[in-house]
């Protein structure tokens, strides 16, 4: 599941070599034109694009899983533009809504493009350059640690509940079990969690947390 | 739920990311004091289950599928600070992996649903379990209304934001107010519903789990409640009164609304140039206030539903389970 996540954060091109904060930089710098610019000058949306298109290109992204991603995107926040129209009994807005489905989409890709250059392990040390509070960097690690094992979990629970009810179930049921499901997945994985502690204590953990780099 | 970049103007942005670093500082602050050295497993955890428990859809019978979004839920476990941080972790990861919910929106969305869910959400329950002598019994019925309460907040809220975005005038705001806020009224039921069962599961097992029943000295102090209760309900509340309130205040500006109307449509069909005339005003009232009530009603008989499976069971037997430390 980690290979779908971040698959394209391990390989290499010159947009993965640039330094952390220079990738950080560019993005945000895309994004907060991208979600500045006025409807008047739509043909600025199309330069951004292209721009974002490159910045893909050059990293080695292919144009199929941008595609995907997209195709989860735009209905979403279409759904979410269309209200605004809809609130007007469909008299304006449209203007509004084109300009915010062409700046989320801008930003959107943007956004892909940073978490594809850059895995999550560098962006947590970033994170502790820009002088975030180390505790913040901290949980931020241990729930990356521990999503895959809680996610193996939840597919545990899930073939269990496959096996046992075969076939269509009522809307009621299937509610039920999957609610069932959650609270389950909560108890053992706050009772991982106090294991965890136990071990973390019995290896000399004193909550204190202590960053290579900070010395 | 999750704002995407583009919907809110950088000013905004820029006053939602400075109030969220706010509350996640000192929630931060709050925890290291309450939890100690267990802070970073707790949280973490915390953080990553509420992750993959957003993963799971719920079927709603159509295409259509919906999934829980946990504020109020981590705040009934955890506590309203350890529960806040848990809900910025999701969204910082939630970006940072899949981009899900703009970087120049995470502020707010962190208002949204770690701030308003988890410590509003538990301000809620602190509340209402204070009324009732079973404690047990008061979590349940605490955390269906804190649920449904925070996700209607949540639509107020960013409701409030998208207006100070967008220049007055532009829109009729109180018609976007109404679709959002009637929408929502049915999403919160979904959320309250998912909260509800999962709370009481937690609870036939592991009732030591839940924070305010593991020691009784440990609950934040009143003050800080009250506010956060008195925010969350005057929200609500706002929600409900404004399209009675603003058809009477909002003469002025009905006034500008009929005029440019009446300046833009000469060239379309009679049936936009009549679209004003419809007395929509009373329809939207209704709207508002049926899919209220419809909520009310239908998360009163769902608090009803979850403590009757409770009270079967001696209360005492329940809370007296030997907790596991």
């Amino acid at each position: 599941m980690s290979d779908f996540w971040d698959r394209y954060g391990r390989s290499v091109s010159p947009c993965h070599r640039l330094p952390p904060l220079l990738k950080i930089g560019l993005a945000l710098a895309v994004i907060i034109a991208g979600v500045t610019i006025p409807f008047e000058n739509w043909p600025a949306f199309g330069v951004l694009g292209c721009v974002v298109f490159t910045g893909h290109s050059i990293a080695g992204i292919p144009l199929r899983y941008l595609l995907k991603r997209l195709s989860i995107f735009l209905p979403f926040i279409g759904a979410m533009a269309i209200s605004l129209p809809l609130s007007q009994g469909f008299s304006h807005g449209w203007e509004l809504m084109l300009t915010i489905v062409c700046r989320g989409t801008i930003a959107f890709l943007t956004s892909l493009w940073l978490i594809n250059v850059m895995p999550f392990a560098q962006l947590l040390v970033t994170l502790r350059r820009l002088r975030v509070p180390a505790v913040f960097v901290a949980i931020l690690a241990f729930m990356y640690r521990y999503v895959f094992v809680v996610w193996d979990e939840l597919d545990r629970l899930r073939t269990a509940r496959k096996a046992r009810s075969m076939g269509r179930t009522s809307l009621l049921f299937r509610w039920k079990s999957l609610a069932a499901m959650l609270g389950t997945l909560l108890i053992r994985s706050l009772t991982r969690a106090e294991r965890i502690h136990g071990a973390m204590l019995s290896r000399g953990w004193t909550g204190e947390v202590h960053w290579l780099d900070d010395e | 739920m999750h704002i995407p970049d583009g919907f809110l103007s950088n000013e905004v942005c820029l006053m939602t990311a400075a109030a969220a670093v706010g509350a996640v500082g000192y929630s931060l602050h709050r925890i290291k004091g309450e939890l100690a050295d267990r802070t970073i497993p707790l949280t973490g955890m915390m953080g990553s289950l509420i992750f993959a428990g957003q993963m799971i859809n719920f079927p709603i019978g159509l295409p259509v599928s919906g999934h829980l979004m946990g504020g109020v839920l981590a705040g009934v476990i955890l506590g309203p600070w350890a529960g806040c941080v848990a809900l910025t972790m999701v969204l910082v990861a939630q970006w940072a992996l899949f981009s899900d919910g703009g970087l120049t929106a995470l502020g707010a969305n962190i208002l949204h649903m770690a701030v308003l869910g988890s410590i509003g959400g538990y301000a809620v329950i602190a509340a209402i379990r204070r009324r009732f002598k079973c404690r047990i019994r008061g979590t349940v019925i605490g955390s269906v209304i804190a649920a449904w309460l925070s996700v209607m907040a949540a639509a107020a809220l960013f409701c409030v934001e998208f207006r100070l975005s967008h220049a007055p005038g532009e829109f009729r705001f109180r018609n976007i107010f109404t679709l959002m806020v009637s929408f929502h009224a049915l999403i919160g039921i979904g959320e309250a519903l998912i909260t509800a069962v999962v709370v009481n599961v937690v609870l036939h097992h592991r009732s030591d789990l839940i924070f305010g029943l593991r020691t009784e000295a440990s609950q934040s102090r009143p003050l800080p409640q009250f506010i956060g209760a008195g925010l969350i309900v005057a929200l609500a509340v706002a929600a409900f009164a404004s399209p009675f309130a603003s058809e009477f205040s909002d003469g002025l500006e009905a006034v500008a609304e009929r005029e440019s109307v009446a300046a833009t449509d000469d060239g379309l069909p009679g049936v936009f140039a009549d679209y004003d005339a419809i007395p929509l005003g009373d329809w939207q009232s209704l709207s508002v206030s049926a899919a209220g009530v419809v909520g009310v009603l239908s998360i009163f008989a769902l608090s009803l539903l979850m403590t009757r499976g409770l009270s079967r069971q001696p209360a005492t037997q329940l809370a007296g389970a030997a907790p596991r430390e």
